[in-house]
């Protein structure tokens, strides 16, 4: 069992901090010195055209991608190659990813019930408790017992939500949570996340649902080749971007 | 002459001899399936293992060992080693002076080199996004392989592992030349006694594909067991090789 470390809670204090972060690929340099810091409780949609460095950068907040200079702190703890380290931060730290990456072996309650059971000792009876309580936050009580294959992409995707949420998190990241998604079960998986987003948790957002966007984040952050370009509170994002490249990019999306 | 090749009263004087032998090719199966499987693990570690000095002599074992033909294998056990002076006045003897304890140890290292393979090509096979969920929700690279990897590795492997047991099976009829009575060296001595080739021939042959299809059905319960997450559309029986149906176990993988 890893201990939860109680980091200190000074109200000023970033949820999340990146200064310089660099990520290089071979020659290629995914990010090329990021600096961006999220507040606790702020919702923050990142969007760019593909290949800008978007999902490498949530990546490297939970250490799934190692980064390779600069400074990234997430509530108080310092990245580093330790793998303590590493382990205290993805405590803190929940994740849904494009294609669900749900354990096709478990059923619905039991991919919940995983992580709790092994990191926190949970028993059998206290995690299913808390399972069920989170597969009813997404709406999926009654799927429980399912297997991943007998759900429908939507409904997999929010187990996926109801798995990250078991490990009662303080930081989301979404890695583009409903590209892989057909057009009609878009709405039930964005519902969910908006409700989430009332709670308080601190959530990061990659999405190119713009309507989304504008509902749920306090902040927009544009990315291309590596850099942030512009960042706005969403509604001036949209209607008055200030780079060539957003309104290029926007107008490519939108169209 | 009879109509039938098999003369029905030797068939039925035979049997309790043929058992015999069948029970010790029982033994000669069982023992060397789970002394190749105990080592198949950390050869398959070391095989995978990023660092050279680990990996490379476990690739020269499986290139060894899966390239030497089983009964050039077994004599150079049996009657190579014991031409070592050190050896027969050491403690290992005990094994090496033994016909069976020779037999034991050449088809263990055979198991052994094949298991690695399949054990290597099943956790390849475990879907890499998969890995990665377990590892942002925090769950330790231990407890990441025995709840996870292993698990959907099975599924994977298993009808990979069916093949090499069920071959397997059939390989160690080569122990009768190391003097062990095992159910083909009883036809075989039948045969030399009477000089009837089919009744003796026929009735190992029978005992072997009793045996074999009694892996068969085993491995198909174990299959559909482990593949009841999918179970309507992932179970589908095809003529496998060597004439045994079987199940495909495929876990279903989103997407």
């Amino acid at each position: 069992m890893i201990p939860r470390p109680h980091a200190a809670e000074p109200a000023a204090e970033p949820a999340i901090l990146l200064a310089q972060v660099v990520k290089r690929y071979g020659a290629h340099r995914a990010l090329a010195g990021v600096d961006l810091q999220v507040r606790r409780g702020e919702k923050l949609v990142i969007c760019g055209p593909s290949g800008s460095g978007k999902s490498t950068l949530i990546r490297c907040i939970n250490a799934l991608e190692r980064h390779d200079a600069g400074r990234i702190v997430v509530n108080g703890i310092a990245l580093t190659n330790d793998e303590g380290t590493v382990q205290d931060i993805r405590q803190e730290v929940g994740m849904v990813f494009q294609h669900f990456n749900l354990f096709p072996h478990l059923t619905a309650l039991e991919n919940c019930m995983l992580a709790p059971r092994l990191n926190r000792g949970l028993s059998k009876a206290q995690a299913e408790k808390l399972a069920l309580a989170h597969l009813e936050r997404v709406h999926l009580a009654d799927q429980a017992r399912k297997y991943p294959a007998r759900l429908s992409g939507g409904q997999q995707q929010r187990v996926a939500i109801a798995r990250a949420l078991c490990m009662e998190p303080r930081i989301l990241l979404f890695d583009e949570p409903t590209s892989a998604l057909d057009p009609e079960m878009v709405k039930e998986v964005l519902g969910v996340i908006e409700e989430l987003a009332a709670s308080g948790v601190t959530m990061i957002c990659v999405t190119h649902e713009m309507g989304f966007a504008r509902r749920v984040a306090d902040r927009c952050v544009f990315m291309d080749r590596g850099e942030i370009v512009e960042e706005g509170d969403a509604a001036r994002f949209f209607e008055a971007p200030e780079s060539e490249r957003l309104r290029h990019f926007l107008a490519q999306i939108l169209r | 002459m009879n109509a039938l090749p098999i003369d029905l009263a030797l068939a039925w004087e035979s049997l309790p001899a043929l058992f015999d032998g069948l029970m010790v090719t029982v033994f000669l199966t069982a023992l060397p399936l789970i002394i190749g499987l105990a080592l198949a693990f950390p050869i398959c570690f070391a095989r995978m293992s990023a660092r050279r000095a680990l990996a490379l002599p476990a690739e020269i074992f499986v290139v060894f060992f899966r390239g030497a033909p089983l009964l050039i294998l077994l004599y150079l056990v049996y009657y190579g080693l014991g031409q070592i002076e050190a050896l027969r006045n050491g403690p290992f003897w005990i094994v090496f002076g033994s016909p069976f304890g020779c037999a034991i140890v050449a088809l263990s290292l055979n198991h052994a080199a094949y298991m690695v393979e399949v054990l290597r090509g099943s956790l390849l096979a475990v879907p890499h996004g998969i890995v990665e969920a377990s590892e942002a929700l925090g769950i330790t690279r231990r407890n990441i392989f025995l709840w996870v990897r292993m698990p959907l590795a099975l599924r994977y492997g298993l009808k990979a592992y069916q093949n090499e047991v069920v071959s397997f099976v059939k390989g160690t009829a080569i122990v009768s030349v190391v003097t062990i009575t095992d159910l083909m060296a009883v036809a075989n001595s039948i045969f030399e006694q009477t000089y009837d080739p089919f009744t003796p021939i026929l009735c190992a042959a029978a005992f072997y594909w009793a045996f074999v299809n009694l892996i068969r059905v085993g491995f198909t319960v174990w299959g559909r067991w482990l593949s009841r997450h999918s179970a309507e559309d992932a179970v589908v029986a095809i003529p496998g090789r060597q004439g045994l149906g079987g199940v495909v176990v495929e876990a279903k993988v989103t997407p």
